[in-house]
């Protein structure tokens, strides 16, 4: 239907005016009306008198004050100047490198406005394939920490000095210095390297100076290292493949979550449990603390720290075929199915050992030798540079320093020996003593505070770095902001200090010069994709069998295990509160540390094994190497008998020192809680006194005494119920064989209810076609938002957690509040237990089922970990009973929330069947309870938020949104492109966090998507698919690779 | 006036004159308030501007007060909402269905319990207005004209139906209970000699005259009023049962509720006042008009209403097994053997085996042991809400998610508070209001015959 109509402006565009016409094709009306008043000849002969002059000057005058009288323009005002790749409301991602001493990964990091506000891995380069873990997303926050030093500091002053002034010092210092020693953890940048080699060459040069580059770690691999040179003749950690290995056994290893490169290597981890890929591995792990790693394996053998040996010997033994002894019962009976399942898969196979005990390491390499598993699933000659420290070179200077015999200017660059180390209370007063003892770290900590000056090192997320993780990769990191401190690159501090260079302030581009100068490529690509490849110098040396040095260890009847927990792994990151806040994946425990053994030893010994907001555990005391604490004893299920646990990495900050608002206990109404003698108390116990070294090498095992002690102390866990009483319809797992080889309805059986049909007989049908409602419009129109979760996948690491929670502005409660059960985290990840009513989790034991039973978990339980997050329902019960519509159902399938038409009935969380509604119980941002752990309530803190989700006000209900924002993103890209959105291109930050591709999002109604895919699986199933309200997420079946 | 047969027992004890009554009821008010008065009347306000102070420190500082969590949205703010809610269903089961059914024995104790009823409602009414995390805009849920554009409220949601039927029920109360003051108030105005008081009462009493046109009026809208609160005494409380009727949680999700609440709402309700009145008639000297006989009666209905909400119990458990649902089998289970065995149990307890107890003539015509049950029953009442509401949500689908419930100190605070702001308006109307319907009480008095019946001069003659 055209129209005919015809509109017109006036009657000269009607008749088209021959002066209209003209008019109509200029641009510009030929006279303008200022050229005309302008060019008016009276002007020049007008005149303004005085008294005329001085009305004007008044009424300005007048006007201009009454003007600037109003209230302080609080619009945002935009850029007169624009700066290059920052638009208001438009991300822009810069590719760069993580490296903390203790993680390493390619990074992307989103800034907006020109702030880092979320990190993410870059799946396109570097071998870390685009896989973090939970420190390196939360440690964008660390950026924004209020307690960071912003300037250099002089020992005594909480005033910043110049730095200039405090180079000059430290200049004359080591001038007047005999001896020089330079404390690091371990380094893998080469600039910084060439750097201290050129300080080192300058301060050598002349007088009789000696300086020394010491490495240490708190956390060492040493044994591997030295191990390999045994065996192969040099010191190397080699790289490891878990992607190729069909057979892993991993004796105390905690390889998913804490061990050496574990992001790299869950993610080739999670590739091999894919039930329907290429092949599953079969994962044996051997172990006292049930780790993350070991609640993924398919047979967990318990054991004693000081029995690693033993399993290791008789696994080679029995590979050799000479015959193994020293084991029996169940333990010997894994140790069996790992020797058949290893000669089977042979050099596919992957044999790794988590202590730092030489011996060990050298029959690890004996058993991968004898499988033949280096050149496969070994790669020697791309070797890992991470962790290179010596410490028993640390050992020597820390004597020294002891002694008196220090050398003369110490230079730390921010390792916290204070504080990791044995003698730590020792060291704080030796280190005082130094002539002049200088620090590079980035707060006050327990080490640096004791330091003559502290010239603090820039962010990561500020600065230029390289890195060489690995002989094939280099890499760089790159500022994604300019410093907001008076802070200065540490490698710089060395060409200043040797004399190279002058400082040149907080823009100083020296660090840039030196890395690019010294890259011969194209620097410029390296920047882009943050890493390039490097050639691999070959390595040829073959396997030389030594002699394994036997061990007569027996330390006594209870041996401890010390352990990194996934959070907060070394204790650097102890102030981050996301961290301390994120549930441990094994026990859920946040914000502390605790003994960790077997609940049922813990009966029989009178200690309370359950726990909630009220009731507390009891307290004991351990004793290792003479060294006591005391601490909450925790009932962990799979906890070796007759030995317990204990978190390395807390009671960080006993001095009091400035290392973080979120460092310290918290009081139920806000601020800090108190020691008896004024001090903050600290977040757990410091159990790094407790660690010896055997031959050189730090142990993170020993005999232990524990001795209960009168009282209890309420912990805050986010799970108070362990396992799944038997409940079909929540977690479905099974065997591989029963996969393979069996029907869907063996392992997967929909949910049947009888019904009548036409005849008026009785049938059964699957509950997915029972329905009383309409269902929403969503099937085949438009987009339909769903995702799948694999369980076989999900090794319950954590990231997703972290990474929703900084997102979507999730705030940090505290440990009262999470105590209290209110934890604001939108997705949990929920941990079950197998227990003794259970055949499997989620089956009932067909005889003797009792509810009481399964409560309790096996003394060695299998684990899964659940995602749960809002299911998106179609049939959502929460839409229908929210008095005001403040939850409501989108059209394409999204559950969702408008905060500011709630008024906070919590109807709708009551009645959501995977309780997965939270509210706002407080105000988070403001009230006075949180100040301390929310970085919503600190001024630099808040800096953080992501623009592009609101912060919720007190009083709202919230949930998962299935990142909306990001949804939306999407579309408008698709849409400003004109074309459907691909798949894969919808990432939510759970998903796209999951180091194991657990969780696949998408267009359930593209039928070519792979969520759709997913979905179609045999092993898909919805969780309580019997409460009839059709979700939009699927989990996938477990499935273990057992017999 | 009132026939009544011999056998009966009559419903006022002794010789009451016209006279008589219309003094027993305006003495208290016209009199000076005795010691006893001030002291309750004192210790009941304290308590409830502790409890007016905790929802003051509840609403300024967040719902986290409370001893609420992520599994446990609603606890001791839904479970007193409904108990008051319960204990206001006896004032108009008793104005008005037994008005219906012409029970006179009523007329002694329907002001009253109609006062309880809007005092009550008035504290049940607090619950569901302080439960929400932002009261400020509660009114959204008033289907309101709005600048929202088409925003409007969700018809689906029983909440929203809460609201309707509790505002509904409220001023149908309130306007039934007040009609029936009218005459009462106009007798104590024509009483009443201070110029302030005369003035007060004569506009409370809307200018009654006693003409033979207002009785008219009078009869016909009460007769109408009662006929219109009738179906709300059922309404009400099924539609507080759908709030948990319709949802999809184990221990909630149950058809048997509505009749099940209205019959728990009536025991508790009849127990409140059960409660107040054994009190109520030895202060005010009103032993002739609510006696035994009255208080049997009332324990019969107690007896009646609690067999009703036992054998629900009992249907509960047992269709919770039979469903073969493991999730309900379960809620129901762990209801009685689980970590809140305590409150399950003291509900069966109180609610069950103690008004089976009123079988025994002599245990129902026994005052002290009528107060002792009565107290019982609202405690019984208390934890079957309680035991429904938190037992349920606290371990439903998800194990992973379950949790526990304890209160806060401020919980607590808020809900004794009710309670003493209840006894302030009850401690006040009894002093400035006629607690006795005087006026319908009248009908029932002995005629002058019965009365020369029993004189002595009438024996002399025969």
């Amino acid at each position: 239907m055209g129209s005919t109509k015809k509109y017109w402006k006036g009657i000269e565009e009607l008749k088209e005016t021959p002066a209209f016409l003209e008019q109509r094709d200029q641009e510009f009306p030929a006279q303008s009306a200022i050229e005309s008043f302008l060019l008016d000849e009276k002007l020049a002969e007008a005149s303004t008198g005085r008294r005329d002059f001085l009305k004007f000057l008044g009424f300005s005058v007048a006007a201009a004050t009454l003007a600037s009288c109003e209230a302080p323009v609080t619009k945002a005002v935009p850029y007169v100047n624009k700066p290059e790749n920052v638009t208001p409301g438009v991300a822009t991602w810069y590719a760069s490198t993580y490296y903390d001493g203790l993680s390493y990964a390619s990074i992307l990091v989103k800034t907006r406005e020109g702030r880092p506000i979320f990190i993410k891995g870059n799946k396109d380069f570097g071998f870390t394939k685009g896989v973090t873990n939970p420190q390196i997303i939360s440690s964008v926050l660390g950026l924004y920490d209020s307690e960071r030093l912003n300037g250099a500091r002089k020992k005594g002053s909480k005033a910043n000095v110049a730095v200039n002034t405090a180079d000059q010092a430290i200049i004359q210092g080591l001038k007047n210095a005999k001896s020089i020693a330079i404390l690091s953890p371990s380094i893998i940048s080469p600039s910084l390297l060439k750097g201290i080699q050129l300080f080192t060459e300058t301060y050598t040069k002349e007088g009789n100076r000696s300086v020394e580059l010491v490495q240490y770690d708190a956390i060492s691999y040493e044994a591997i290292r030295k191990a390999h040179l045994q065996n192969f003749g040099e010191a190397r950690i080699p790289s490891y493949d878990f992607s190729k290995a069909r057979t892993i056994v991993s004796v105390a290893a905690d390889f998913c979550s804490t061990w050496l490169l574990s992001n790299e290597y869950a993610q080739q981890y999670g590739a091999t449990r894919n039930p329907d890929g290429e092949f599953m591995s079969t994962h044996f792990q051997f172990e006292s603390n049930l780790s993350i790693t070991g609640s993924n394996a398919d047979y967990r053998g318990q054991i004693k720290p000081s029995e690693t040996t033993l399993v290791l010997l008789y696994l080679l033994n029995n590979l050799k075929g000479t015959g193994g002894t020293g084991l029996k019962g169940d333990l010997l009976k894994i140790a069996n199915a790992a020797v058949k399942s290893l000669r089977k898969s042979g050099k596919n196979s992957l044999v790794v050992c988590g202590t730092n005990r030489l011996e060990d390491q050298l029959l690890v390499n004996a058993i991968n030798h004898q499988l033949s598993a280096y050149g496969t699933t070994i790669d020697l000659s791309n070797d890992v540079r991470l962790f290179g420290a010596e410490n028993s070179k640390a050992e020597v200077l820390f004597s020294n320093i002891l002694k008196g015999k220090g050398p003369d200017v110490l230079i730390d660059l921010g390792t916290n020996p204070v504080y990791t180390h044995s003698q730590g209370k020792e060291l704080k007063a030796a280190l005082g003593k130094l002539p002049l003892f200088v620090s590079t770290a980035r707060y006050s900590d327990e080490t640096s505070s004791l330091a003559s000056y502290i010239v603090p090192d820039h962010h990561p997320l500020e600065s230029w770095m390289d890195f060489q993780p690995k002989s094939g990769e280099y890499s760089v990191a790159q500022p994604t902001i300019r410093p907001l401190g008076d802070t200065c690159s540490v490698l710089e501090s060395f060409y200043v200090w040797a004399g190279l260079t002058k400082r040149t302030g907080k823009d100083s581009t020296f660090a840039y010069d030196t890395i690019r100068g010294a890259y011969t490529g194209n620097f410029d690509l390296l920047v882009h994709n943050s890493c390039v490849g490097t050639t691999i110098p070959a390595f040829t040396n073959t396997f030389t069998p030594v002699n394994i040095p036997s061990s007569n260890k027996n330390p006594g009847d209870w041996e401890v295990n010390f352990y990194q927990k996934t959070a907060i792994r070394d204790g650097a990151m102890a102030s981050n509160p996301w961290l301390q806040e994120l549930p441990d994946p094994i026990s859920k425990v946040t914000w502390d540390n605790y003994i960790t053994m077997n609940p049922y030893q813990m009966e029989e010994l009178g200690y309370a094994t359950t726990y909630d907001q009220e009731h507390g555990l009891n307290l004991a005391k351990i004793t290792v190497n003479g060294v006591s604490v005391t601490l909450p004893v925790y009932p962990q299920p799979g906890q070796a008998l007759n030995t317990v646990g204990v978190a390395l990495g807390y009671g960080r900050g006993a001095g009091g020192e400035a290392i973080g608002k979120g460092a310290y206990q918290t009081k139920e109404y806000g601020g800090y809680d108190l020691a008896d003698d004024g001090t903050k108390k600290t977040i757990g116990a410091n159990v790094y006194p407790m660690l010896r070294s055997s031959a050189g090498m730090l142990q993170y095992s020993g005999a232990a005494k524990v001795e209960k002690q009168e009282g209890t102390y309420l912990i805050a866990a986010t799970q108070i119920h362990h396992t799944v009483m038997g409940r079909e319809s929540i977690v479905k797992e099974t065997s591989l064989n029963t996969y393979k080889t069996k029907a869907k309805e063996a392992y997967n059986p929909p949910h049947m209810l009888e019904r009548l049909n036409e005849h008026g007989h009785h049938e059964k049908a699957p509950v997915s076609e029972f329905d009383l409602w309409n269902a929403h419009p969503v099937e085949k129109i438009g987009h339909r938002w769903g995702m799948t979760i694999d369980l076989s996948s999900c090794i319950g690491c954590g990231s997703c957690l972290v990474a929703c929670q900084v997102e979507n502005n999730v705030p940090v409660v505290g440990k009262d509040e999470v105590r209290r059960g209110r934890e604001m985290h939108w997705i949990r990840l929920d941990r079950y237990y197998v227990s003794n009513a259970e055949e499997a989790i989620g089956k009932k034991k067909e005889e003797d089922f009792s509810y009481s039973e399964a409560e309790k978990a096996t003394v060695n339980p299998t684990v899964v970990h659940m995602p749960l997050m809002c299911h998106h329902c179609n049939h959502a019960p929460c839409e229908t009973v929210c008095p005001v519509l403040a939850t409501t159902h989108s059209n394409e399938g999204l559950n969702q929330m408008t905060y500011n038409r709630c008024i906070g009935t919590r109807y709708c969380a009551n009645n959501c069947p995977y309780k997965v509604r939270r509210f706002n119980w407080f105000n988070y941002p403001s009230y006075k309870k949180f100040t301390e752990v929310n970085p919503a309530q600190d001024d630099l803190g808040r800096m953080v938020l992501n623009p592009d989700v609101t912060v919720r006000t007190r009083g709202v209900m919230e949930k998962c949104s299935f990142c909306v924002q990001r949804i939306q993103s999407v579309k408008l890209d698709a849409k400003k492109e004109a074309r459907v959105i691909e798949d894969g291109e919808l990432q939510t930050a759970c998903s796209e966090a999951c180091p194991t591709q657990a969780i696949t999002v998408g267009d359930w109604n593209d039928y070519n998507s792979s969520v759709y895919k997913s979905t179609q699986s045999k092993r898909a199933y919805q969780a309580l698919e019997e409460v009839g309200v059709k979700p939009n997420i699927w989990y996938k079946v477990k499935v273990r690779n057992e017999a | 006036m009132q026939k009544e047969a011999a056998i009966r027992e009559p419903l006022i004890l002794g010789h009451k004159t016209y006279h008589d009554v219309t003094e027993d009821v305006c003495k208290p008010i016209e009199d000076k308030a005795p010691r006893m008065w001030y002291i309750l009347f004192t210790i009941a306000l304290i308590i409830g501007l502790y409890g007016v102070g905790s929802i003051c420190y509840l609403l300024g500082t967040g719902i986290g007060v409370w001893g609420l969590n992520k599994t446990i949205g609603w606890a001791w703010d839904i479970t007193n909402f409904v108990w008051w809610v319960g204990i206001g269903h006896a004032g108009t089961l008793i104005s008005a269905v037994l008005l219906l059914f012409r029970q006179k024995w009523r007329m002694a104790i329907n002001r009253s319990a109609e006062a309880m009823t809007i005092f009550a409602v008035f504290m049940a009414g607090t619950f569901p207005l302080i439960h929400m995390g932002r009261l400020w805009v509660g009114y959204w849920v008033l289907p309101l004209p709005n600048h929202f554009g088409s925003l409007w409220v969700n018809f689906n949601s029983p909440l929203l139906w809460d609201v309707f039927a509790i505002s509904t029920y409220l001023s149908v109360s309130l306007v039934f209970w007040y009609i029936g003051l009218i005459p009462d108030f106009a007798t104590i105005r024509d009483r009443a000699k201070k110029p302030v008081a005369k003035r007060m009462y004569s506009i409370l009493s809307f200018g009654w005259s006693g003409r033979a046109k207002h009785w008219n009026r009078f009869e016909l809208v009460s007769l109408v009023l009662a006929g219109l609160a009738t179906p709300l005494v059922f309404s009400v409380h099924s539609i507080v049962s759908f709030d948990f009727a319709t949802s999809v949680i184990p221990g909630w999700h149950t058809t048997i509720f509505p009749p099940y609440f209205v019959a728990g709402a009536v025991f508790s309700g009849f127990a409140m006042v059960q409660t107040l009145l054994l009190v109520m008639r030895k202060a005010m000297k009103l032993e002739a008009y609510i006696h035994t006989k009255h208080v049997e009666y009332m324990n019969v209905v107690i007896m009646v209403t609690g067999s009703i909400v036992g054998t629900a119990y009992i249907t509960e458990l047992f269709i919770s097994w039979y469903s073969g649902v493991e999730y309900e089998a379960y809620a129901f289970l762990n209801r009685a053997t689980g970590p809140y065995w305590w409150a399950y149990w003291s509900m069966m307890t109180c609610n069950v085996i103690s008004p089976q107890l009123m079988w025994f003539r002599k245990l129902r015509r026994s005052l002290l042991f009528t107060f002792f049950i009565s107290i019982i029953v609202n405690i019984g009442m208390w934890f079957e809400r309680y035991v429904i509401i938190v037992t349920s949500i606290h371990r439903d689908y998800i194990p992973a998610a379950w949790s526990m419930h304890y209160p806060s100190h401020i919980d607590i605070a808020v809900y004794i508070g009710t309670i003493g702001l209840f006894f302030v308006f009850f401690l006040l109307f009894a002093r400035y209001f006629p607690v006795l319907a005087l006026n319908e009480v009248k009908t029932i008095l002995k005629g002058s015959g019965q009365s020369y019946k029993e004189s002595p001069d009438y024996h002399k003659h025969h």
